[in-house]
């Protein structure tokens, strides 16, 4: 008898709980965002400012994100990268901003707005942008040696020295660039030849595929050189002024990360508010410094460039090489391609 | 008692919904193609063709590798610990196999992180080296960083079966094997080992299905480039999004493992005389 009245409580407990949750009155708003990508303190002030709760969640990788989505869960605010975002666009995923709510569109710089993912940003609203770049030790590493480009991070001097990104994409524009071909290529016979580039850099580089530890690491000197995104860049030579940062000639990623309304979205007015709120000019101001990231605002930028981070050059985005590319969408079976190669890479 | 018997009912449902629907997906999964919708599917075996390659052999291989290094070495260190609680009083013993389990009261995540500012190269142990004199050594992103971090999380599943079996025999056994003549190490050998070995079968199994299976310790201390079955499968799954290679791979560990858990049951002497 005494369980069957435990049973009882226990069931009263947990629908008291369940009934608790949906009688709140506040509006929700669900955001799924890369780790470390915020100033936490901006969503307690929209939290405030607007009386709604959001729930943020965040993500490692641009492909665990999608395949999230895809098992079903629902956000109504997500922050993908550009090729990420096409797809999204292309697969309908998202329904497209009412510009006419967005009052801070002025923040905006014109270099991140209208591109190539996204034509006229009918479906996204800039959030951090950048590229990726090398990040040595100039203690360690000979300047002579620089002008090597992304074939640096296959001089054996530095064997043994070295980070990669631990990323699908990111690790195959290297090779392809390198080579001098186009990252976003749907040739094999490239694709195999930059596979066999990273398989031989493996075999004689000895390279740690790291990924987010990579910050602490190169922060600590713990190796000579580390492929980064600019913001971690930025961020890491804030912190240890003996490195530098190198965006090789031979072309690099130009990416851009943005804010996109989901179609499961329906408090459409609430997420418009809280894109227009990250554009504020003092809001993103606080956003990059605490992050690191280049911020697509123009006075944030700016106040950055010439204030906290002066002097750091990972912060201001090189977008002058000719060979620069913006990450595009790929057709399932190129996607494939790719990603049996990188297994393969890792798994050598 | 029959009343009770009805209470399990809900159970069965559960554990169907919750263990045998899971499995059979992942079964259907493996022999299918078409992405992770499940709405255009056609069977094949193509998945299973492509675990043949020798790149992903190569990852089995290092897989069982490194699950063997970490049962020996939870062995050598579970073994003794536990033969030596035994032989306190039962309320010591109780508080030492609590002592044993307090590491796992730890989320497993800082205890890998923990390990991470021990062994980097600027961490904790080279300072020490560096300030005695001694050169640096690098130690994170190696086999022995990964080892260390299994045994570390996994020792108690060793210890625990074993000091179990060994609190069990009975000490009449042992008092006999003296009587009749056997020496301390004689009687260790033919008496007590043997009558434990339920509690090591259990204890190696344990350990090496963790490890074997594990991908959060080989990727953190290991590095991206550290791939075992654990990881490949999490790539297929999380990075990659190609989830019926992900399950063919899963499917073909698990029937690894149960094979395995076969002809280890074979040692132990419970299992055999019951057959």
């Amino acid at each position: 008898m005494k369980k069957f009245v435990s049973l009882i409580l226990a069931a009263v407990l947990v629908m008291g709980v369940l009934s608790g949750c949906s009688g709140e009155e506040k509006k929700v708003l669900k955001v799924y965002n890369a780790g470390e990508y915020i100033d936490k303190s901006l969503l307690s002030k929209f939290e405030k400012e607007n009386n709604c709760t959001v729930i943020y969640e965040t993500f490692d990788s641009n492909e665990s994100m999608y395949t999230k989505i895809m098992s079903g869960e629902k956000y109504d605010i997500l922050v993908p990268s550009d090729y990420m975002i096409e797809r999204l666009i292309k697969e309908d995923f998202l329904q497209p901003v009412d510009w006419s709510l967005i009052t801070n569109k002025e923040n905006l710089m014109d270099e991140v707005q209208n591109q190539s993912y996204d034509p006229g940003n009918v479906y996204s609203v800039p959030y951090f942008w950048g590229s990726v770049g090398i990040l040595y030790d100039t203690t360690v590493v000979d300047e002579a040696d620089i002008k090597e480009g992304w074939n640096l991070l296959k001089n054996t001097k530095y064997a043994g020295n070295i980070y990669m990104y631990d990323s699908e994409r990111d690790s195959f524009m290297v090779a392809l660039k390198a080579l001098g071909y186009s990252m976003n290529t749907t040739n094999t016979e490239e694709i195999d030849k930059a596979y066999e580039w990273l398989v031989e850099q493996r075999d004689t580089m000895k390279p740690v595929y790291a990924g987010d530890d990579v910050i602490d690491n190169m922060i600590s000197g713990n190796k000579a050189m580390a492929v980064v995104y600019s913001g971690d860049a930025a961020y890491i030579m804030s912190e240890n002024p003996e490195l530098s940062y190198l965006e090789p000639e031979q072309g690099t990623n130009i990416w851009y990360d943005a804010m996109v309304i989901t179609k499961d979205c329906t408090e459409t007015e609430l997420a418009h508010k809280f894109i227009d709120f990250m554009l504020d000019e003092e809001n993103a101001l606080a956003n990059t410094e605490e992050v690191g990231y280049s911020s697509p605002v123009k006075s944030a930028f700016e106040e950055m460039k010439t204030g906290t981070y002066a002097g750091i050059c990972a912060y201001v985005v090189d977008t002058g090489y000719e060979k620069n590319e913006v990450f595009r969408y790929q057709e399932p079976e190129t996607k494939k391609y790719f990603a049996d190669l990188w297994t393969k890479v890792k798994a050598y | 008692m029959k009343y009770f018997r009805n209470l399990v009912k809900p159970y069965m449902v559960w554990s169907f919904v919750m263990i045998v629907v899971p499995l059979l997906l992942i079964v259907l999964y493996s022999v299918t193609t078409g992405g992770n919708s499940l709405v255009n599917i056609q069977f094949t075996l193509d998945n299973f063709a492509k675990i043949a390659e020798p790149i992903y052999l190569a990852v089995f291989i290092r897989s069982f590798k490194i699950g063997v290094i970490t049962v020996l070495i939870c062995f050598m260190m579970g073994y003794p610990l536990a033969y030596i609680i035994s032989k306190f009083s039962e309320k010591v013993q109780s508080i030492l196999i609590l002592v044993v389990t307090i590491p796992m009261w730890i989320n497993m995540l800082l205890r890998t992180y923990a390990w991470i500012s021990l062994l980097s190269d600027n961490g904790i142990i080279n300072s020490l080296l560096v300030s005695l004199g001694f050169e640096p050594v690098t130690m994170m992103y190696t086999d022995f960083a990964v080892a260390v971090g299994l045994v570390c999380d996994f020792l108690p599943f060793m210890v625990i079966p074993i000091h179990t079996s060994l609190s069990k025999i009975d000490k009449s056994l042992i008092e006999a094997a003296y009587d009749l003549g056997a020496d301390r190490v004689q009687t260790f050998f033919r008496v007590v080992f043997k009558l434990s070995l339920p509690g090591v079968v259990n204890g190696v199994i344990m350990t090496f299905l963790l490890a074997i299976s594990s991908f959060v310790i080989p990727k953190l201390l290991g590095g991206g480039q550290y791939m075992l079955i654990g990881n490949l499968i999490e790539n297929q799954f999380i990075s990659i999004g190609d989830w019926n290679f992900g399950s063919a791979i899963s499917l073909l560990l698990a029937v690894v493992i149960l094979f395995l858990i076969h002809l280890m049951k074979k040692i132990d002497p419970d299992e055999t005389e019951e057959d």
